[in-house]
């Protein structure tokens, strides 16, 4: 790289031979609303073409210099239509900025920025503002439902929790599926780097109120430009900088609670003792057993009840002893503060913030705490170069649960029976045998899992003009990040009970590097504009993991690894991967009427053999803005319409490294080293590539008070990097492949509307997408993949989307002897497909519906009468079902122990009943197979995803109080949810389990929180 | 304007050629090598590194599909008759008990697929053979037959209908894969063979490791442990007097003796006198030996305790013997002594069972080689702390073998080579066969699977 940073300091020598001289003389004016006449402060007023500008101080005004008569200065303010004027000779420049709408935003695409209305491609645009004051953990969380064809999905309740984002449906089976996140010009991994428990979200550290504006770049003319790391969209995060003027200081405080959005019902303690002792006597009437003989069910089941009731007969009084559920769940609480400044002069700008946040989750012993800081620096060093830095620093600590799979995640305490007291009666917490399982309350009181993320996210640029069309930018960051996992496990509880005691210390040390260089050719003749931009980047990645284990502590008060009497357990591993690439793209319209763009990119990745390393990645778009051509220009109602079009390949190399090779890897045997087969050869691996055609239509109405845009695409992935499943018998079980084809298509539909504008205004925003994935092929031969085993159901099939549904059709219960019956759905069995059987083994697999909504979307209306403002936003999803991979256990008609839930009431008990629930059976299985469409249901929602009612005290009332403006509000997020889903919350994929093509899975997930928080916020 | 034009030109080609540079110093920068990891070609090119890949091989036998645990604990899960009762969660083994199994049966796939890995360590070492130093080579070779062996038998016994010893044994198999795998293409659709052919290989591994192997090898495979495994083989195909000479050599090699209390034969550090082969286990080994995950219950780093032995196999016991005194009682039921601590060896052939499979093959052939069947038994009885007796039939002898046996993987294979009956369902149900997994069937149509799946 050195050489490389070497050529760029030649080409800057080589071309700054560009300078003009003119004279300088000064303008001054003020900015105001054209609607209400109100001083505009912080507009930005520059010189085009000069690197010159302004920006307004409070009172709207502005002076600045200009060179020549001929000079245009452009006036811009977020929400208004940008002006660009002629100075002329005139030195008084008053200007009454019209309110904008959507269509001429600034977006900020890959390596650059656009105004919307020339863009070609599609991007959607969520600015700071939307997202400020959500009272959630992580960005996605706030993005959600907020952009077309953006499915975002928070695995369950935890704090802290992964999220998914999809962009315009799954895009990969075994290569990534998450977009590229590029935060301030810097590629960030989204992967876990956690040790144990579910995955956590590795961006939960950044402060969303730092955020200027996310735009994610969906079709391949926008994306094309991240070449290998586009496919599966990019959402690119720019943080907040200053602004010319006075300076600002806002300080925001909110606090409030959050209680679990959903809550199943399961059996009190009466139901509890009738439903299991019904159970084992259908047991015993099956073996020709009396009830009183004591081999049989029936006594067994009362032996269970003395011991599940602490070793007597208080079962008997059919009294609940506890209600597990409420054990696990509590009221959560949050707090978030952000202190912010900012502000600048014409030489130097800056934005600094600091915040601190906690949240205290709906789970026992799952808390968040998070602070950091950011400090956003440029400056015009000379009046070509201009310098910055942005530099974040945070810190977040986890306490975590155990996944979901584990005993001793508070969820799976529903398990227990409610005739179970939770502590004996010294105090202590029953364990097994009396409570079924392990009591994970022991976990609460006597285990830590401690997560603390620390991450240094720092980039700094340097942007070179050399005359006004020629613009050199060179950027370098670094990503830091440093995860260290301590968990302690007390003797009482399920991990340390064996040995005195366990713990473990990981580390997870990421370094990454980023640098680019982008030289940009603008330029505008007549109607003819004009752009150029060549690049070049180098990043690379690399990972040091370390981790030790170790039991047998002294007592439980010396919870460290130098406590362990024994070190059972280590791993030290180090990783690393590199991506170089070139890339180019070529801008050019005509009037703003016709507009054309092309880009490509070449990229090499270290993952890849040598011979596959390098691809190439073009894209073409084209836009014909109808409503500038003569037979609409005059059109009063129709103010914009452009058609656009795009194609463009991009790539997909997110796969773990160096899956090409054939490796053996280290292990053990009788502590010697030992050496064995870990991966089989292929040498051909390379990219996987999407090829991706987008129509898209951009209207205004009604002097763009309406505005909208609809797209339809169609995305194709092929050259899959599949994992595909090979003959056990060759000592491997998989192998990566370039083989099979996924397509996605779809609809997006953006409507923006100002339904009311003036002293109360009312807007909507809207946005809906419909997308349809579909698995065309996979390996040669193969129709089917099929890992989840037999409890979970997800599968990639050809013909139906990533993750569908597959296992035995449910056809309810036998009236005559209550036997679980399933469709045999197989032609060489039955030609009757619906013909039933009472065997599961009888009845063929089939497809039993999707995890993948359809439709997604979101719609929002802002209401604002004398300053307050009222934000209603809905999101949901359709079409999409979800499996209760724990059905086999909690409904499974007392099949065993578990606490069942109440809908197990309805159970078959005499000949002629109608249900769907089988004859309770102790010990039998009767319907409770979990791959099978009983526990498969519909799992559309609509949610009221966030309330905002804020008021902003007005300025008058504020003199004497020390600042300057005043926002109280109070906002609430998944406040009410519409569903026919009977779990906890039908946002939802267990964490041990979520992968790329494993969604909508419930197993003891925990509920999504909803929390309202009060607020205010001061400006200074 | 002639000259800017020049120095521009020259300019650019001052550029291309540092670009030039650039572009192959950045190339470079994509060579990186795993750190975790080694080639194929590395991991094979000398003594030393074979020999790893051989202890891998060891490492793979261990794996908790094999003798890692859950084959022993499938084997007494398939057959339990009532004598033992599985209350875990686990859908796998609750389906294996059960008979109840699916063709995705998590633990049919585990030991299919943990199998056909030891089996491709074995065909790694057997394929590098040259460049072991020649010293060792035999003994490499003779280690590598037997863990293919072994691996064979276990599949073999599981995934197909019984050997009989009086059939011809065309019944399907497992397919014999001798060949270590370096790419994936159309020979790795296998076939299965028959259960004659797969016995076949598994006599013609342990006979010829038998020859290479030096008559010690530590806790590894020695001469004496291919005998034993080989007098194992042989007593299932119902070859008695091949039972009975490997079991006889195997006695009189002496470097085996009983312990003095059967309770010190398990739970131990170290191999004892007795073991002629057991899986390593230290407290390095997490989660790999099974045996105490199931059989054991918390306190000791089990499960719940999730099998619990039914007074029905207690009632096999008369009053007085050690091995009925070994059970405890612990989480509510009581338990098997022998898997109860984890982080301990686990056995898997002692001495013990080749003293009983003398005196089976001796008793059913009227003879008594190396010593009378009843002296034998009396070594197995006493040693229980119960009394000698005079004379054994071979009900009482078979009876003996299950008391002294118990719990360690053999008995849905002695039912099935006795032609019993577990849980209502005759040696040779479909239901007490493993299915091929679904996942294979899937990679690879050639396979055909079992009945009843």
């Amino acid at each position: 790289m050195f050489i490389m940073k070497r050529f760029l300091l030649i080409l800057c020598v080589a071309c700054g031979t560009f300078s003009g001289l003119w004279a300088q003389r000064s303008i001054s004016g003020v900015v105001t609303d054209a609607a209400t006449g109100e001083p505009l402060a912080g507009a930005t007023v520059a010189v085009k073409g000069a690197d010159t500008g302004a920006v307004t101080a409070a009172d709207g005004s502005f002076t600045l210099p200009v060179a020549g008569d001929d000079a245009q200065v452009k006036i811009s303010y977020t929400g208004y239509v940008v002006q660009s004027i002629l100075v002329g000779a005139q030195t008084r420049l008053d200007v009454a900025m019209e309110p904008g709408s959507l269509i001429d935003e600034v977006v900020v695409v890959g390596y650059g920025k656009q105004i919307r209305s020339t863009l070609t491609g599609n991007i959607a645009k969520v600015s700071g503002e939307q997202l400020h004051a959500m009272p959630v953990v992580a960005l996605e969380q706030a993005l959600q439902g907020q952009a077309a064809g953006v499915y975002i999905e928070t695995a369950n309740g935890k704090v802290g929790a992964a999220s998914r984002v999809r962009v315009r449906g799954v895009g990969s089976i075994n290569a990534g599926t998450e977009p590229l996140y590029v935060i301030d010009g810097i590629p960030i991994a989204k992967e876990k780097e956690n040790t144990a428990g579910g995955p956590l979200n590795p961006l939960a550290d950044l402060n969303f109120n730092d955020i200027a504006s996310i735009e994610v770049l969906k079709d391949a003319s926008a994306k094309a430009i991240y070449g290998s790391r586009g496919s599966n969209g990019v959402i690119i995060i720019t943080t907040k900088t200053g602004q010319a003027g006075q300076s600002r200081i806002e300080l925001d405080l909110q606090a409030g609670t959050s209680t679990p959005t959903g809550r199943r019902e399961f059996l009190n303690a009466g139901e509890f003792v009738d439903l299991f002792t019904e159970a084992a006597n259908n047991s015993d009437d099956i073996e020709g057993m009396a009830y009183d003989d004591p081999n049989s069910w029936t006594d067994f089941v009362m032996r269970r009840f003395t011991r599940y009731s602490g070793r007597n007969d208080s079962w008997k009084e059919r009294v609940d002893r506890t209600d597990w559920q409420e054990e696990a769940l509590r009221q959560g609480s949050v707090g978030n503060s952000t202190l912010a400044f900012t502000g600048g002069t014409d030489k130097m700008r800056y934005y600094a913030s600091g915040n601190y946040g906690f949240t205290k989750g709906i789970l026992v012993s799952n808390d968040l705490e998070k602070y950091g800081g950011r400090l956003n620096l440029d400056f015009n060093a000379t009046s070509r170069l201009k310098i910055g830095v942005n530099f974040g620093l945070s810190r977040t600590l986890t306490t975590q649960v155990s996944d979901d799979n584990a005993f001793s995640t508070p969820m799976q305490l529903v398990a227990m029976a409610p005739i179970t007291p939770t502590r004996d009666e010294n105090g202590q917490l029953y364990d097994r045998p009396v409570t079924t399982y392990y009591n994970g309350l022991i976990d609460v009181e006597e285990a830590s899992r401690r997560v603390f993320s620390t991450r240094t996210l720092t980039n700094a640029f340097g942007e070179y003009r050399f005359n006004p069309a020629l613009v050199l930018r060179v950027e370098g960051g670094a990503n830091l990040l440093n995860v260290r996992d301590n968990a302690f496990y007390g003797r009482r509880t399920d991990a340390g009970n064996a040995s005195n005691g366990a713990a473990f210390a990981a580390s997870s040390n990421t370094t990454a590097f980023n640098t680019n260089a982008v030289l940009s050719w603008n330029q505008e003749y007549g109607n003819h504009d004009l752009g150029i931009d060549l690049g070049t980047e180098f990043f690379s990645s690399d990972n040091v993991y370390s981790y030790v284990f170790g039991e047998g502590f002294p007592v439980d008060d010396l919870k460290t690894l130098s406590s362990a009497a024994n070190i059972t357990d280590a791993a030290g591993t180090t990783t690393e991967y590199r991506f170089l690439s070139y890339f180019g793209r070529a801008r050019y319209n005509f009037a703003r009427r016709y507009l054309f763009n092309a880009s490509a990119r070449v990229d090499g990745s270290s993952r890849f053999g040598a011979d596959n390393r390098y691809a190439f990645f073009p894209a073409a778009s084209a836009g014909w803005v109808l409503s500038e051509e003569e037979f609409l220009k005059d059109n009063r109602a129709l103010s914009f319409l452009k058609l656009r079009a795009s194609w463009g390949q991009s790539g997909n190399a997110d796969i773990g490294n160096f899956p090409a090779l054939g490796l053996f890897g280290a292990g053990n045997y009788n502590a010697n080293s030992t050496l064995q087969p870990s991966q089989i050869a292929n040498p051909a691996l390379t990219w996987e590539k999407s090829t991706e055609t987008d129509f898209g239509l951009d209207f205004g109405l009604l002097k763009n008070r309406i505005s909208g845009e609809i797209d339809y695409y169609v995305k194709n992935t092929t050259d899959l990097l599949l994992q595909v499943p090979v003959p056990a018998t060759s000592g491997f079980t998989t192998q990566f492949q370039n083989v099979g084809e996924l397509e996605n298509r779809g609809w997006e539909f953006t409507l923006n509307s100002n339904n009311l504008v003036g002293r109360f205004s009312w807007s909507t925003s809207l946005n809906l997408a419909i997308n349809h994935n579909e698995v065309l092929s996979l390996a040669n031969g193969q129709t089917l993949i099929d890992d989840s085993g037999s409890r979970y159901a997800n599968v990639v099939k050809v013909g139906a989307p990533v993750g569908e549904f597959y296992g035995a059709e449910y056809a309810g219960v036998d009236p005559a002897n209550g036997d679980a019956l399933w469709y045999i759905n197989n032609a060489e069995i039955n030609a009757n497909l619906k013909a039933t059987t009472n065997d599961y083994n009888q009845a063929a697999f089939v497809e039993l519906g999707s995890p993948l909504p359809t439709f997604i979307g979101g719609i929002s209306n802002t209401l604002s009468y004398a300053g307050v403002t009222l934000d209603i936003r809905f999101q949901g999803q359709q079409g999409n079902k979800i499996h209760n991979g724990a059905g086999g256990f909690m409904s499974c008609n007392a099949c065993w122990f578990d606490n069942q839930t109440r809908d197990q009431l309805d159970r078959w008990q005499k000949p002629g009943d109608q249900t769907r629930v089988p004859e309770a059976r102790l010990g039998y299985s009767n319907g409770d197979q979990s791959r099978s469409s009983r526990y498969i249901t519909d799992g559309s929602y609509l949610r009221l995803k966030n309330v905002t009612l804020a008021y902003d005290v007005p300025t008058r009332w504020l003199h004497g109080g020390g600042f300057k403006t005043l926002r109280l509000y109070a906002t609430g997020t998944n406040l009410l949810t519409f569903t026919k889903y009977q779990g906890w919350d039908p946002e939802v994929t267990t964490d041990f389990l979520a992968s790329n093509t494993v969604y909508g899975v419930d197993f003891y997930s925990a509920p999504q929180p909803r929390t309202i928080v009060g607020g205010i916020r001061f400006g200074f | 304007m002639h000259k800017i034009k020049k120095m521009r030109l020259h300019k650019i080609g001052l550029t291309a050629l540092v670009l030039a540079f650039a572009l192959a110093a950045c190339d470079k920068k994509l060579d990186l090598n795993p750190a975790q990891s080694v080639s194929e070609e590395l991991a094979l090119s000398t003594d030393a590194n074979v020999k790893s890949v051989l202890l891998g091989a060891y490492d793979a036998l261990a794996k908790d599909g094999l003798w890692g645990g859950n084959a022993l604990r499938d084997a007494e899960l398939l057959a339990a008759d009532g004598e033992l009762r599985w209350v875990g969660t686990y859908t796998g083994p609750r389906e294996v008990y059960n008979k109840a199994m699916i063709a995705s049966n998590g633990e049919a796939e585990d030991r299919w697929t943990d199998a056909y890995d030891a089996i491709n360590r074995v065909n790694n070492v057997l394929s590098a053979l040259e460049t072991v130093v020649a010293e060792d080579r035999a003994q490499v070779e003779g280690e590598a037959r037997f863990i293919r062996a072994a691996t064979y038998f276990e599949l073999v016994r599981f995934y197909a209908l019984p050997y009989e010893a009086t059939g011809n044994n065309s019944q399907l198999g497992v397919p014999l894969v001798l060949r270590p795998t370096r790419g994936i293409d159309a020979s790795s659709q296998v076939t299965r063979n028959t259960v004659k052919e797969v016995y076949t290989q598994i006599v013609d591994d342990l006979t010829g490791a038998k020859g290479l192997l030096p008559a010690e090898n530590g806790v590894l495979a020695g001469q004496y442990v291919a005998t034993a495994l080989l007098a194992r083989v042989y007593l299932q195909m119902g070859r008695y007097e091949d039972a009975r000479s490997n079991a006889d050599a195997v006695i009189n090699s002496g470097l085996y003796a009983l312990v003095g209390q059967y309770a010190d034969e398990w739970n131990n550090d170290d191999n004892t006198s007795e073991d002629i082969y057991a899986v390593q286990i230290s407290s390095q080994d997490f989660g790999e030996a099974t045996l105490p995950v199931f059989y054991s219950i918390p306190e000791f780093g089990g499960r719940d305790g999730d099998i619990e032995i039914e007074q029905k196999h207690l009632d096999l016991y008369e009053p007085g013997d050690a091995r009925l005194a070994f059970f405890y009682e612990g989480a509510g039921a009581v338990r098997s002594g022998k898997w109860r601590n984890q982080y301990r060896n686990q056995p898997i052939i002692r001495l013990a069972e080749m003293y009983l499979i003398r005196a089976e093959a001796n008793l059913r052939l009227g003879a008594a080689v190396g010593a009378a069947p009843v002296d034998d038994y009396n070594i197995i009885h006493t040693r229980a702390g119960l009394a000698a007796v005079a004379t054994v039939t071979l009900e009482e002898l078979l009876l003996e073998r299950r008391r002294e046996l118990a719990q360690e993987g053999h008995r849905i294979h002695d039912v099935k080579r006795l032609q019993e009956s577990v849980d209502g369902l005759a040696y040779n149900d479909p239901k007490l066969v493993f299915p091929i997994p679904a996942r294979e069937i899937g990679a690879n149509p050639n396979l055909q699977q079992n009945p009843g799946y």
